[in-house]
């Protein structure tokens, strides 16, 4: 049974008289469990559809489901977001920071701080607890982030590019460790980058997206056993499959 | 340090035994410089006059103060935090913020009497633009993502205005307090000395009436003591938020 599904979406914005065409007929579903990611080349539509998956932001046509329910307001018990800016708040402490989704629904102190800490612990923070954000490194305050958007226990993360602020040591090794997370917790992912190589990495299936108006071009099953190391990266298999993604971009980019 | 807080001292009593001495000498007017004993005879003859009109003054800077704040910071976050509202407004309040205030005074004044209620009308009116503008810049400043990441995990629009947007604002409404709370003094007390019933303005301006050049200077006194104290208090408060500015530029 899917988490999610996406059918018929479309969403259009009005700049002066022109409108403008983010996305175009946009269907797909994500089931259980899964780690999915959006490429698609930058200004495609990417970030629009996150936002309207997240409920954000409203479709002009089609719908979003998660677990059969229309999405149409944040839904902050279901789906968990990441940011490629970490927004975390600089007069909380990372511990606090991760609370800070508890705390606004009142769970009492002692259940959210118990929560908070065994998320810190996953995501290997377990001894920055007391630090503040400008103590820590990107990388560090990009883990924070990651496990405030599973402070509420949602079904489903949602993760708009979020190591692209990161340097290119830090961030394979944030896809690496957030497959580790990703297969501790069972959570179902949905994830936007435009880097191919991160996408072919972490997902079970990329779906590759045209440039504007944003669709689904075509859908690739990436079937490399898990748990991952990162040779794979440098296999023959894995080149062969970056570059049909390139083509499938580049095609229709012109 | 105790050696340079001696040497310091004794300067300055220098300065006031030389400056006693050359309005003593006669080489100009007591009327335009009163001399350091004059200053002491007018606390010693009129000393609770001046302590009636002091308390009247920080009342009434004190309560154009709170509302001054008030008003400003809850408009600010209002009109900031709506895109559109923010852009229709701003333009608007910059250019009233660019008017002379003072020329409304006579106005408000025949609306509201020469009494202190005017005064802290007209105190309110002079902080409240710096404030308001101050706030609102630090409003539209704030991230777009920190406000997607609030509505992501469910805050309303009072959550998100109260336990994010306001707090990341805060450094640039403090130098709004700053500048608006130097107006809210200055509005007060000249508008007291503008017209009044009493009051410091009202004092001072009543003796330099009177050519009591020792009184003026000792009601002169009395108001940099008020702006001292509120200066005071609003570098500690500046100090304070400080100590979150130093973290937000980390955060960036």
């Amino acid at each position: 049974m899917p988490v999610i599904e996406v059918t018929g979406l479309a969403k259009d914005f009005r700049s002066g008289r022109a409108a403008v065409h983010a996305l175009r007929d946009v269907t797909f579903a994500v089931d259980e469990g899964r780690f999915v990611t959006l490429v698609g080349p930058s200004g495609c539509g990417k970030s629009t559809l996150l936002a309207i998956m997240a409920g954000l932001i409203a479709p002009t046509r089609g719908e979003a489901r998660i677990e059969g329910a229309p999405i149409t307001a944040p839904m902050p018990a279901k789906i968990g977001m990441v940011f490629q800016d970490p927004t975390l708040l600089p007069w909380k402490s990372a511990l606090a920071n991760v609370e800070f989704p508890l705390a606004l629904r009142h769970v009492d102190p002692a259940t959210r701080r118990k929560r908070c800490m065994e998320l810190l612990d996953l995501v290997g923070l377990s001894e920055f607890a007391d630090h503040y954000p400008h103590e820590l490194s990107g990388g560090m305050r990009q883990r924070v982030a990651i496990a405030r958007g599973l402070a509420q226990d949602p079904r489903l993360i949602l993760m708009d590019e979020p190591f692209a602020a990161l340097d290119e040591q830090m961030r394979t090794r944030m896809g690496h460790d957030l497959l580790d997370i990703w297969e501790k917790t069972g959570k179902t992912i949905f994830f936007i980058t435009h880097s191919l190589t991160e996408a072919i990495y972490l997902s079970d299936t990329v779906l590759v997206m045209s440039a504007r108006p944003g669709r689904i071009i075509a859908t690739l099953a990436i079937d490399f056993p898990r748990p991952r190391e990162l040779d794979i990266i440098g296999s023959e298999n894995f080149g062969r499959i970056r570059n049909r993604i390139w083509h499938l971009i580049s095609e229709r980019g012109e | 340090m105790k050696a340079r807080h001696i040497r310091i001292m004794l300067i300055a009593a220098a300065l006031l035994v030389l400056w006693e001495l050359i309005v003593r000498s006669g080489l100009v007017s007591p009327i335009i410089v009163a001399a350091p004993s004059d200053v002491l005879l007018a606390a010693k003859k009129d000393g609770a006059v001046f302590l009636r009109a002091l308390l009247i003054t920080v009342t009434e800077i004190g309560v154009a103060i709170v509302i001054a704040w008030t008003l400003g910071i809850v408009f600010g976050l209002i009109v900031g935090s709506s895109y559109l509202v923010a852009a229709a407004t701003a333009p608007v309040l910059s250019s009233i913020f660019a008017i002379p205030l003072i020329i409304l005074y006579p106005l408000l004044m025949a609306w509201l009497g020469v009494g202190p209620l005017s005064k802290v009308v007209f105190g309110v009116l002079a902080g409240f633009f710096p404030i308001a503008l101050n706030t609102i810049d630090g409003v539209r400043a704030v991230d777009r993502g920190y406000v997607n990441f609030a509505r992501s995990i469910g805050a309303t629009r009072l959550e998100t205005n109260a336990l994010i947007v306001f707090p990341l604002a805060l450094p640039a409404i403090v130098s709004g307090l700053r500048v608006g709370t130097g107006l809210v003094v200055i509005g007060v007390i000249v508008t007291e000395m503008l017209a009044s019933l009493g009051g410091l303005g009202y004092v001072i301006s009543y003796h330099r009436s009177l050519f009591d050049t020792g009184h003026v200077y000792f009601g002169m006194a009395l108001a940099l003591l008020i702006a001292l104290g509120v200066n005071i208090a609003l570098t500690r408060l500046d100090r304070r938020i400080g100590h979150w500015r130093l973290q937000q530029q980390g955060e960036s």
